[in-house]
């Protein structure tokens, strides 16, 4: 069991220039630590899926480093996804397999190959997937049907950092309030969770810290302790514009 | 890691409502090229059979061998069924006389109008258009594809290597399209063997490696599908590029190479070479024409000979003066004949390198040199019937006591004779080369196709290393 101090997903001065100039990760510093939900807010454009792509190595930083359990990610990104469980902010799968294939084929690649059918559909009624769509192709499901079996897929790999990009995009208020249900489980069993959302009072709700972002910068950070009795919305909304004064 | 990898690509695109639909129309027309081949082959055979001894009953009225108008034919061959080359654009018939040039006419037996129509439908065709645009059609989104699903990311989000990844990709869709694809090809195999085409060890062998040469064709349009898809952003864009690669392979370089190499050489035209040598003729028979004025003038007839003994003087000095003179064209004939020949052939090679250019050309000469049916066959062919040709003359001498050949011999021929038989000629029979030689004509060209597929391969392999994933 590790130790709760212990930083399972970290950002080192993470910026991230794309080709065409643009800044779009400025100088981040976050750490999620072992039992920890992480939530990233933030306006459309703010930077959040640019700084998940950096855990996941999809891009290199310009500077600094994202670290998974001590492994700095861009050095040795395989031995660091064998960590990551990823949800993306739109799900997509093979839309020639059923539901029970797509996810027996990404658990697999994940490394995962111990499980059985049973295993897979348990995991799938748990969030919130109907029993008749299991094994139906992915072809004719909605984008929360879908969402559902990402986030199967993420459960089933069992790694000890979750990354979530607006994991709860195009679920319904019942399957997103069995998912904070969920992400409470999941930070119970030791998983450290780091999650983009635009739905601020969810995440007022579950998070064990809560980060603004803002034009690439983290404008504000503050723990769940921190949040007592603020009205996190008026926060956010004088950080976004507070921050945007300071520009002006 | 690889093996799931590979399933995954199996299940994705034999799973997919393109695939059933794509490779039932191909399978049919796997099938039907089979079953048209064979059908095409009895049929020729029979037409075969039947030229052949129509032409030996028409000569047995006869009486004298001089008289006779044999013809030999270019017996048909099982595979240039499946892969008709140049076999149904070359004369199959020849006119054996037992002097002078030969020359093939007659492109088939006979013209079966729904045959002509079917013709194009030959394996070779089936591999080098269908077969290629089915590659396109599964290949063009291999990686594009996968990134716009969203799945790209996904499935790199975890711990996979990227070169297990693209090997996977490239190896698990050419299984998935070329397993299906053999299966119908043995399908066809086998509808040979129930069809009674009689079918040998070699010609099986060359077979296997037609479809084999024409799977590492399937293999290179699939590789180049792969690394377009790993070069754009779009699946569109790269549709739309492979299309354009496709019409230069199949329709465009091919024909431009017979264009340019027909800028480069010069080959005398036949008009021109039946004009030279109608030009000689007229020469020597003036020349001839003078002497034989003057034959009776300087050989006059002696006291002591009798009109036979002169008219048969008369008639050996003919017969020397034509073999003098056919000779003399014959030269002629002979050389202008070579020189185009050589031109042409210098023309020919230059258009087939060219066209290698084209892994299209490539396959084509591969497939038509293992079936016997390359340009290679026409020579084949004359320089067999020439052959046969000194075999027939020295048969009929014997049987016409040295007075064989030319009108001049026929019209004086002895009036009273038997019928002659037939099939006392000596039997034309036209042999195949060994295995080996066309085994060893195609290897270069299933090379270049195994080096277009290792470039392709390599290409993607070394571009997906820094594909952006997201
Ligand atoms: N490949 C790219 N090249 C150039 N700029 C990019 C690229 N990807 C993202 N950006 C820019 O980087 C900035 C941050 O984008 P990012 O996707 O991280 O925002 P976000 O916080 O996830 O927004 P949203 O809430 O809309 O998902 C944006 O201004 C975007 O235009
Ligand atoms: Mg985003």
């Amino acid at each position: 069991m590790e130790s709760k101090n212990q930083p399972m997903l970290q950002a080192i001065d993470l910026s991230k220039r794309y080709e065409d100039g643009h800044l779009a990760l400025d100088n981040l510093n976050l750490t999620v630590e072992t039992g920890q939900v992480y939530a990233m807010l933030g306006g459309n454009g703010a930077g959040k899926t640019t700084a998940i792509n950096l855990f996941l190595n999809f891009i290199e930083p310009t500077t600094g480093q994202a670290v998974v359990d001590g492994i700095v990610t861009h050095e040795e990104p395989l031995k660091a996804k064998e960590r990551i469980a990823y949800v993306s902010e739109n799900v997509m799968l093979y839309p020639n397999f059923t539901a029970l294939q797509n996810v027996d084929f990404f658990v697999k690649l994940g490394g995962k190959t111990k499980y059985t059918k049973e295993d897979y559909r348990k995991v799938l009624l748990r969030v919130g997937l109907q029993e008749e769509a299991h094994d139906r192709r992915l072809k004719g499901f909605s984008k929360g049907m879908r969402q559902k079996c990402g986030i199967a897929i993420a459960i089933l790999k069992d790694a000890k950092a979750i990354l979530l990009d607006e994991p709860t995009s195009g679920l319904d208020p019942k399957a997103a309030f069995e998912f904070i249900h969920l992400l409470n489980t999941l930070r119970e069993e030791g998983k450290a969770i780091l999650m983009s959302t635009h739905d601020i009072f969810r995440a007022k709700e579950v998070a064990d810290i809560v980060g603004i972002m803002n034009l690439g910068k983290l404008v504000m950070q503050r723990t769940k302790d921190e949040l007592v009795g603020e009205d996190l919305e008026k926060l956010y909304v004088e950080f976004m514009a507070g921050y945007m004064d300071e520009v002006a | 890691m690889l093996r799931l990898l590979i399933e995954k690509e199996l299940r994705d695109i034999i799973g997919s409502t393109k695939f059933t639909t794509t490779f039932a129309v191909c399978a049919i027309l796997i099938l039907l090229a089979f079953y048209v081949g064979a059908r095409n082959y009895q049929v020729s055979m029979n037409e075969f059979e039947a030229a052949r001894s129509e032409n030996l009953r028409q000569m047995e009225e006869l009486t004298n061998w001089n008289e006779v108008d044999h013809r030999i034919f270019l017996e048909p061959q099982p595979l240039a069924a499946l892969v008709s080359g140049i076999s149904n654009d070359i004369g199959r018939t020849v006119d054996v006389e037992t002097r002078g040039e030969l020359s093939s006419e007659n492109s088939r037996f006979n013209e079966d109008p729904i045959f002509a129509v079917f013709r194009f439908l030959d394996l070779q065709f089936i591999f080098t258009v269908v077969l290629s645009l089915f590659a396109i059609l599964f290949g063009f989104d291999a990686i594009n594809g996968e990134k716009e699903r969203g799945t790209l990311r996904l499935s790199f989000a975890n711990s996979v290597p990227r070169d297990k990844y693209i090997l996977g990709k490239l190896v698990g869709s050419f299984l998935a399209l070329v397993i299906p694809l053999l299966l119908a090809v043995l399908v066809g195999f086998l509808l040979l063997v129930v069809m009674g085409i009689p079918m040998d060890g070699g010609l099986w062998a060359r077979l296997g490696l037609i479809v084999l040469s024409g799977l590492m064709y399937f293999g290179v349009f699939l590789t180049l599908s792969v690394f377009i898809s790993t070069l754009t952003e779009h699946s569109s864009t790269s549709f739309l590029l492979l299309l354009v690669a496709w019409i230069f392979a199949v329709l465009i370089i091919p024909r431009t190479a017979v264009l340019l190499s027909g800028r480069a050489v010069d080959v005398p035209s036949m008009d021109q070479i039946n004009y030279e040598k109608a030009t000689l003729e007229n020469e020597l028979w003036d020349q001839d024409r003078k002497q034989m004025s003057e034959f009776w003038r300087s050989n006059p007839p002696s006291e002591n000979e009798s009109r036979e003994e002169s008219m048969a003087r008369f008639r050996r000095f003919m017969s020397e003066l034509a073999d003098a003179r056919e000779e003399e064209q014959q030269k002629l004939a002979e050389q202008l004949n070579e020189n185009r020949r050589n031109r042409e052939f210098v023309q020919q090679k230059l258009a087939l390198n060219i066209a290698r250019v084209s892994p299209t050309a490539s396959f084509a000469l591969a497939s038509s040199d293992l079936a016997g049916t390359s340009l290679e066959l026409k020579q084949r062919f004359v320089e067999s019937a020439n052959l046969y040709q000194q075999t027939y003359a020295t048969f009929v001498n014997e049987k016409t006591g040295g007075m064989g050949g030319g009108w001049w011999s026929r019209m004086n021929s002895d009036e009273e004779a038997d019928p002659i038989d037939p099939y006392e000629l000596p039997v034309y029979e036209y042999v195949e080369p060994e295995t080996s030689e066309f085994i060893n004509g195609a290897l270069p060209d299933m090379a270049l196709l195994m080096v277009f597929n290792l470039l392709f391969f390599a290409g993607a392999f070394v571009r997906f290393l820094k594909y952006d994933v997201r």
